[in-house]
């Protein structure tokens, strides 16, 4: 575990503001002007220097890969992501540096203005459909019913390869679909262009659909 | 006042533990909890913590007052005779 000194922050005020309300709590004392000013640092600020920093690290934890994969269901994704050998499109993207650990949420977050909060309430919506919906399924039948909520962005794509750079538009297959690639119209990740970010996911639900199929 | 008080800092204890398992845990739980039933704590503890301290500091301004005004000399009127 590496050393945050946002956590360190956090911890030392929590164990102060604790220390501060063993004293008060060990001994019955009267309520004097010194009294009020030792609760003020032991209710108040120490809990909310704590609350502040404690947010910030939450909110960075959230964003690493660690953290999606915490939940079964998103495992794979996450180990495919990691995998040295997945020639997977989100495997090759998480080997540059600049997603590292954070590789799922790079790709996956909004970049919009409000880009952080709706990620952060799409976020809410995946805690609640796996408490309520995927919580008890094996991991097998939760991969074959695990959709993503709306297709792919180019967007998202588009905040790094932005489609104006002359070396990405020597490529034939770029130059003649640019229009609609930035109109959103054909996908990146459509068969024929680079495909899925996780193929390993369509190949199970195409397997289960077969099956749903086949008498 | 002072059971108020006891109860805050109660209230307080249990809303650092949400936060600081969510900092020593950073799983989705963890931090959810922390950011909901954690600073709820923290808040409703702060939130009677403010108000046992307005009551007090009242009190005792009424307290100074009504000692001020004992000590105003009355007038009094002439003695009977």
């Amino acid at each position: 575990m590496s050393f945050d000194p946002l956590v360190a922050v956090a911890l030392s005020s929590a164990a102060l503001s604790v220390v501060l309300l063993v004293w008060f709590v060990a001994k019955d004392r009267p309520l004097t002007r010194s009294l009020k000013i030792v609760l003020l640092f032991g209710i108040g600020v120490l809990p909310l220097a704590t609350a502040a920093t404690g947010n910030i690290a939450g909110y960075n934890a959230t964003k690493s890969t660690k953290f999606c994969s915490s939940c079964h269901v998103m495992t794979p994704y996450g180990e495919d992501s990691w995998s040295r050998d997945s020639k997977s499109l989100a495997s090759r993207h998480a080997r540059n540096e600049m997603f590292g650990h954070e590789n799922c949420y790079a790709c996956h977050a909004d970049y919009g203005m409000f880009g952080t909060i709706t990620t952060k309430l799409g976020g809410m919506r995946h805690v609640y459909e796996y408490v309520f919906n995927f919580h008890q399924l094996e991991l097998n039948t939760a991969l074959e019913k695990i959709e993503i909520r709306r297709p792919f962005q180019n967007t998202t794509c588009m905040h790094c390869h932005s489609t104006q750079n002359p070396a990405w538009n020597a490529i034939g297959d770029h130059a003649s679909s640019l229009d609609d690639v930035r109109a959103g119209k054909v996908s990146c990740a459509s068969e024929g262009c680079h495909g899925p970010a996780h193929p390993f996911s369509k190949a199970i639900k195409a397997k289960a659909k077969a099956k749903a199929v086949s008498p | 006042m002072k059971r108020l008080l006891r109860i805050s800092a109660g209230l307080t204890v249990i809303g650092l533990a949400f936060m600081v398992w969510s900092l020593v845990q950073p799983t989705p739980m963890p931090v959810i909890l922390a950011m909901s039933v954690g600073q709820g704590a923290g808040s409703l503890a702060f939130g009677l913590y403010l108000y046992v301290i307005v009551v007090d500091l009242r009190r005792e301004r009424r307290r100074k007052r009504r000692e001020s005004l004992e000590n105003i000399p009355t007038a009094k009127g002439p003695p009977a005779p």
